[in-house]
């Protein structure tokens, strides 16, 4: 692996003890800047100890770890890097401005300049009305948006954001998926989470630890492959159902991967497949629930052979 | 290392004392009880030094514990101060910096300044921070100190400030170990309290260890150095302070927060 300029994170042969266990084992990868990197596996699978080592607050045991060239936990990492660490809490006595604008003025902003800033990311979160309001008076919900807030405070280059969602209320977590999309034209992110379905609308790269192991690390690229996916969710699924896409023309497989679902592996020189398949449907009378192009994140990662 | 974060952090802690309810209640009980001592012990001491029954007793009995300098003072209340804020600030900075990182390393909050700050910087800031904490408390106890002897005599203004001077730099020097201990300990402990209970094992356990050992061994006595305080019965007396009584709790200092600098450095948080 040769770093380049463009490279965001660089991790060669990390490795982190605890004890006798190994919570990550020869780990090696490297991201490039502007991806929105997902971090996926069980729990325990070395995630947050990942995303410790890379902020600095972990020091591993062997290996090298660079993040735009840096060790992380130097200074010229300031400005460049910023999380949300998991549990993480602001500090219950003072007022969330108060704090934000502390953070600012740390990373260099004067008083007044880190001040607009934290109006700024908590406009963001939509939390504006609690610049005064003590982080012990708030909702968990809102604790953790306002510390999705302290991550975004000097526009830092790399944000890793460990379960940003968890927690969160499905209006405020699509809000902050709504965020995190629109940010990472200019940020790279890299985001850990149990909702794949998040982590597939965001994310461009997936690294998929397990027990320690790097055991996946895939980029969505244009399908270059003469093979194609289409996934269908549907009611009542059937083998007659099966049977029946199985005699679509184009289709090389179909596999049942969930009880209500159908990966369908096709040739790609039929670009038609979907109009078919959803044709068939509506001829038949099946009532499907979704239509997604391609395999999804769960499937690829879970998929049993 | 950058003296604009160190400065940032430290005025921080100055707000967390100064700027909170938590702050302001402290500070009206450290006000409530130096008030008292003020009003009682120091105002009756004084009655006592300056009466001529008794001053001549005062002066023996002062003379045989080595304070016999102290008592000669004409400014008596900044005397008496002097020995009962000596031997009472060192313990009250161990329960004021008793939380310089512990409970932020426990809350996740040092994680968010270690990504904005290197952990030098706020051991370094918490620790100056502590400092200026203790220097103003100081301050202020010795100043009303000062003018209750005003009330009594105006005519010892200027000599009485030169020695309040002198009073709250050596105070603030003595409290300098004490708050980098603090500073240590908060990096081996998992609260503010258990740094207070190991701060106390320290001097009680560790005076007796010491003690012990130099009943056998003539060198161990020099182990004493290493705990925060050995100085203090020599400024006690006021009499003949060498820099070597100075330059103690400043070493002290410097070697304690050397420790707990190599320690934040490969701590995990």
């Amino acid at each position: 692996m040769s770093p380049t300029t463009s490279t965001a994170i660089e991790v060669l042969n990390l490795t982190k003890r605890f004890a006798q266990k190994r919570a990550l084992d020869d780990v090696s990868f490297r991201v490039d800047t502007g991806s929105t990197i997902a971090l996926v596996g069980p729990n325990g699978a070395g995630k947050t100890t990942l995303f410790s080592i890379l902020c600095g607050f972990l020091r591993a045991d062997s290996g090298n770890v660079r993040v735009f060239g840096h060790t992380p936990g130097e200074s010229s990492l300031f400005s460049i890097l910023s999380a949300l660490p998991q549990d993480a809490q602001l500090d219950p006595r003072f007022s969330v401005g108060k704090q934000l604008t502390f953070y600012g003025q740390l990373r260099g902003l004067n008083r007044r300049e880190a001040q607009q800033e934290t109006a700024r990311v908590l406009e963001l979160v939509d939390l504006s009305d609690q610049l005064k309001a003590k982080a012990s008076e708030l909702s968990h919900g809102m604790r953790k948006r306002i510390c999705i807030a302290q991550a975004l405070i000097g526009q830092p280059k790399i944000v890793l954001l460990d379960e940003a969602t968890a927690g969160l209320d499905p209006i405020n977590a699509k809000a902050i998926r709504s965020l995190i999309a629109d940010l990472s034209k200019d940020i790279t992110f890299m985001l850990s989470s149990h909702d794949l379905s998040e982590l597939e609308r965001l994310c461009d790269t997936v690294l998929y630890l397990e027990q320690g192991k790097l055991s996946s690390h895939q980029r969505y690229a244009q399908n270059e492959s003469d093979t194609a996916f289409l996934t269908l969710q549907v009611q009542q699924l059937s083998d007659v159902m099966k049977e029946q896409i199985a005699h679509l023309s184009g289709v090389k497989n179909v596999k049942q991967s969930q009880p209500d679902e159908l990966v369908i592996e096709y040739d790609v020189s039929h670009k038609a497949l979907d109009i078919a398949l959803l044709e068939l449907c509506h001829h038949h009378g099946w009532r499907y629930k979704q239509l997604v192009n391609g395999n999804t994140l769960e499937n690829q990662l879970f998929a049993t052979p | 290392m950058s003296l604009k974060r160190i400065i940032l952090l430290s005025q921080f802690e100055l707000t967390r004392l100064f700027a909170t309810k938590r702050g302001w209640l402290a500070l009206a009980a450290f006000t409530m009880v130096w008030l008292i001592i003020l009003r009682y012990p120091i105002y009756h001491a004084v009655s006592v030094l300056r009466s001529p029954e008794f001053s001549d007793i005062a002066i023996q009995i002062a003379g045989s514990i080595g304070l016999y300098q102290l008592v000669r003072w004409p400014e008596a209340e900044l005397s008496v101060y002097w020995i009962i804020a000596l031997f009472t600030f060192p313990l009250f900075t161990l329960f004021v910096s008793a939380d310089q990182t512990v409970e932020d390393a426990k809350r996740g909050t040092l994680r968010f300044l270690t990504l904005r700050a290197s952990r030098s910087e706020i051991l370094l800031g918490r620790f100056s921070g502590q400092v200026l904490v203790l220097f103003a408390l100081i301050s202020v106890s010795a100043l009303a100190a000062w003018l209750l002897m005003l009330t009594r005599d105006t005519s010892l203004l200027f000599s009485g400030l030169g020695k309040v001077v002198a009073v709250i730099v050596l105070l603030a020097l003595t409290t300098l170990p004490f708050i980098a201990l603090m500073a240590l300990l908060n990096l081996l402990a998992s609260s503010a309290r258990l740094s207070i209970i190991y701060a106390s094992l320290l001097f009680t356990v560790g005076n007796l260890l010491i003690g012990y050992l130099a009943s056998y061994i003539e060198l161990a006595h020099w182990l004493y150095y290493a705990l925060p305080g050995v100085h203090i019965s020599h400024i006690a007396p006021w009499y003949n302070i060498n820099w070597q009584s100075i330059a103690t709790p400043i070493l002290q200092s410097v070697a304690l927060l050397s420790l707990a600098n190599w320690l934040i450095k490969r701590k995990d948080l």
